[in-house]
């Protein structure tokens, strides 16, 4: 069973129209969903670290009933993220010999190291810093399979002194610094990745990498807003208002950076009109419409712009239940957006040929390791490891000394 | 003198790193294939593998060792650009046993060069079948190996 | 007493850690002689790729179109047989005469390589009177000086070899598709079967014995040029064909600088 993609909705469009090179004109495309599906989720990754990052660095309070939440989103995600590359490898058995012989000139290199850095040098690190003195008092009191990861996470230190917790928030402090720019790097680097292609115009273009990290860090905002939300409604608590609001100003400002730098690109691209132009623009309006003209510019960026706008101006006479209802809305609006706006990037590039003469309609199977059913898998299954990940580390009968959503009524400290 | 003591949790994260970086490079050691870097960055043991196949086509000058005669004639035609296995087909295995023939070229065989297309360059003589004697074979009035000659 | 230990322990450490890796360098030693014995390739031992510089040319004006390098291609390296895996394909370029009173220079420019051109071109669906000019073009690997394609691959698996040749080592990639991605021309594909990426060899196989590609020595009208570029043989058809034609490169601006020559090239073709 396989879906015209092209427009999301059944079509029977010819392969390809124009003229394109033969070694193009498959039926299938080379990087399909689950190369669409990586950048979306390291852009998740990146963009709720920047949302701690806001906690920890720049002291936003307001928004510290996310923190713990943003970093736990972030390591949901990262944990998946290697997947979805490694379906798509033609030799996955190989795939270690990225990081034995990584060919430095490659931007698709750094990924082993980048990946690693940043999973182990920063997330869980600055987690760990953040956790540790819970940990400590969790590994005393809890049993069982919860009780030996407590445990195993104290690393056998079990200093609790407030000598050791002060030293424990400067490093999470330090660490967060490091972690902004590693974390326009583990984005940044797949941006480039397209941007460096000088053989594709639709990608090889110097705003790519810009627009990537400016996307991801919006997604990874409206992420967080969408798990608070989620969970504050599973766990029938109030969601604190004031956070929320802080949450979709930053939401707000980075989504008008977000799309002035696209709109930038398209303007640029449509003044300049190099060749190949006329062919792109064919392709964007036939190919790409349910996707970009309604998924990522319609439903991902006016539609948010003006509800979040709106908000800022007029967020003082609007009850609060609407305002929660529109966050969430903008939040999932967002979401769909990004995606569909890395589906643009990936998809696009693909469908215009090189001969700069014709474009492609590539089909996407729905079953298949690089089809829907694929897909759908991978994206949920963070949401799944980040259950599990709140259920250990956002437990509400635990008693904390970090920054939780929701407090349990007997807390300590 | 009291020397500072390094807290026990960074101690502790000292340690893991080093491990970890110390496997990373004993496996990077390991597993780096051996011909890695003999001329580039790859694995030098590909060129040889990759002059290793073996040819499928025999090549003109194959032909030439035993075929002189044909090759003198054609030298002297329009047709001495054209090899030997461009119209007989892959020569290997005559040129290994000369038992096994080949096949002279089918009669559409002609039509693949010369069945005229505005697309050809007018240098090429080329024939519309549809008007060109239909009803004969092409090697009835022409002799490709020499295609100035008649028969 | 304590002091006696420690020192003890001490050795023992150090030399517990050189003993480690003087076996770690006598194991890797010792897997590479053995991949050495067990894989003997038949590859000739008198080639030294550091003294050869494989060129490949074409003059477009000898093109007949016939498709027959695209079959030999095919045959000699055992390409897979679908639509879509090609190291050398045909382009046939059909343009258009322009209106009458239009005011330009010429019409529509149509472009098609039905099958790569590999059973030849059926009739063209314009009419002989309104086509302006019409003409094959044969395209492949451009070996270009900066490669684009081997500055990507993340491991190493596709490279410059010294001779000229930019091979891909099928036991080496991981199938990622960032070169085939890379290429400004087209000519990279992934191998269905090997789920590696392939593309022209120039034949390595051949030109490493002092035989030419398939593609040129299939060639009825000489519209393939092929020689070595360092140490030219007599009578090098490379050097003629730069001396007596204006020369041109597909897509000089994007700085690949291919090395891969073109006579007789129409502005048309990309």
């Amino acid at each position: 069973m396989s879906l015209e993609v092209t427009n999301i909705v059944v079509e029977n469009l010819p392969r390809f129209e124009g003229y394109v090179y033969p070694n193009e004109s498959g039926a299938h495309p080379l990087w399909g969903f689950l190369i669409v599906l990586y950048p979306y989720i390291t852009g998740l990754v990146a963009g709720a670290f920047i949302m701690a990052s806001l906690v920890r660095v720049f002291r936003v309070k307001p928004l510290e009933p996310v923190y713990r939440l943003s970093l736990l989103t972030a390591l949901a995600f990262l944990l998946c993220a290697t997947l979805p590359l490694l379906f798509h490898l033609g030799h996955p058995e190989r795939s270690f010999q990225i990081m034995i012989t990584p060919h430095l000139t490659s931007p698709m290199a750094i990924f082993g190291f980048v990946y690693a850095w940043y999973l182990m040098a920063v997330l869980l690190l600055e987690l760990w810093f953040d956790y540790r003195e819970d940990f400590v008092a969790w590994s005393q009191t809890e049993s069982g399979i919860p009780g030996i990861i407590y445990r195993a996470f104290t690393l056998g230190v079990n200093d609790r002194s407030e000598k050791a917790v002060a030293l424990d928030h400067q490093m999470s402090w330090i660490i967060s610094i490091v972690g902004i720019p590693s974390a326009f790097l583990l984005h940044g680097y797949v941006g480039f990745i397209f941007g460096s292609i000088k053989a594709n115009p639709w990608w090889g273009n110097v705003l790519m990498p810009i627009i990537f990290i400016l996307s991801a860090m919006v997604s990874g905002i409206a992420l967080c807003v969408f798990n608070y939300m989620v969970l504050s409604w599973v766990r029938r608590r109030q969601v604190d208002m004031r956070c929320l609001d802080v949450m979709g100003m930053f939401l707000f400002y980075a989504l008008v950076i977000d799309a002035t730098v696209e709109a930038l690109d398209w303007i640029h691209r449509a003044y300049s009109a190099v060749e190949g132009f006329h062919v792109m623009e064919y392709m964007a309006r036939e190919r790409l419409f349910y996707t970009l003209s309604i998924g990522q510019v319609l439903v991902g960026t006016l539609i948010p712009l003006l509800l979040l706008g709106a908000l800022q101006l007029l967020r003082k006479r609007v009850p609060e239940n609407v305002r929660k209802r529109m966050y969430f809305t903008c939040a999932s609006f967002i979401l769909v957006g990004v995606f569909a706006m890395r589906w643009n990037v990936v998809m696009g590039g693909q469908f215009f040929s090189k001969s700069l003469r014709g474009v492609m309609s590539y089909k996407l199977q729905f079953a298949g390791v690089e089809g829907w059913l694929m897909g759908l898998v991978l994206l949920s299954l963070p949401f799944i490891i980040l259950i599990v990940l709140i259920k250990l580390f956002l437990s509400e009968r635990l008693p904390t000394s970090g920054h939780v959503p929701h407090r349990a009524e007997n807390v300590a400290g | 003198m009291v020397r500072p003591k390094m807290p026990p949790q960074i101690f502790r994260l000292v340690l893991l790193t080093l491990a970890i970086v110390v496997t990373y490079i004993i496996a990077r050691y390991l597993l780096t294939p051996a011909s890695f870097r003999q001329y580039g960055f790859y694995r030098g043991e590909a060129l040889a593998e990759h002059a290793s196949h073996t040819p499928v086509f025999a090549g003109r000058k194959a032909c030439l060792e035993c075929h002189e005669d044909i090759q003198a004639k054609l030298f002297k035609g329009e047709h001495k650009t054209i090899g030997c296995e461009t119209c007989h087909g892959v020569g290997k295995e005559h040129a290994d046993n000369p038992d096994v023939k080949l096949v002279k070229i089918g009669d559409n065989g002609c039509l693949r060069c010369h069945e005229a297309s505005p697309s050809r360059p007018a240098w090429l003589k080329q024939i519309n079948p549809k008007n060109h004697y239909r009803e004969d074979k092409c090697v009835s009035c022409h002799v490709p190996h020499q295609p100035n000659e008649v028969p | 007493m304590k002091h006696f230990v420690s020192r003890r322990n001490m050795l023992a450490t150090v030399g517990g850690a050189i003993a480690g890796l003087v076996s770690l360098v006598a194991a890797r030693t010792a897997r590479g002689a053995v991949k050495k014995i067990l894989v003997a390739t038949n590859a000739p031992q008198d080639y030294d790729p550091h003294q050869h510089k494989w060129l490949m040319c074409f003059d477009v004006d000898k093109c007949i179109g016939c498709g027959l390098c695209v079959d030999a291609c095919k045959t000699e390296n055992h390409v897979p047989q679908g639509p879509t895996y090609f190291r050398t394909w045909i382009e046939r370029y059909l343009i258009r005469k322009p209106q009458p009173g239009s005011g330009v220079t010429r019409g529509e420019v149509i472009v098609d390589s039905p099958n790569g051109g590999r059973d030849g071109f059926p009739p063209p669906t314009v009419p002989r009177e309104e086509i302006l000019k019409s003409f094959f073009v044969p395209k492949l690997c451009n070996l270009c000086e900066r490669s684009p394609c081997t500055q990507v691959c993340p491991v190493g698996a596709t490279f410059d070899a010294p001779d000229g040749a930019v091979l891909v080592d099928p036991n080496y990639c991981i199938g990622c598709g960032f070169c085939i991605q890379a290429c400004p021309y087209g000519c990279r594909f992934l191998n269905p079967e090997t789920k590696t990426a392939e593309k022209c060899t120039l034949c390595y196989h051949r030109i490493t014995r002092g035989l030419k590609p398939a593609c040129v020595e299939i060639c009825p009208t000489e519209a393939r040029i092929f020689g070595d570029v360092k140490h030219p043989v007599e009578n090098d058809p490379i050097q003629a064909f730069i001396q007596k034609n204006k020369v041109f490169s597909l897509k000089p601006h994007l700085g690949t600088d291919p090395r891969t020559l073109y006579a007789n090239l129409d502005k048309e073709v990309r």
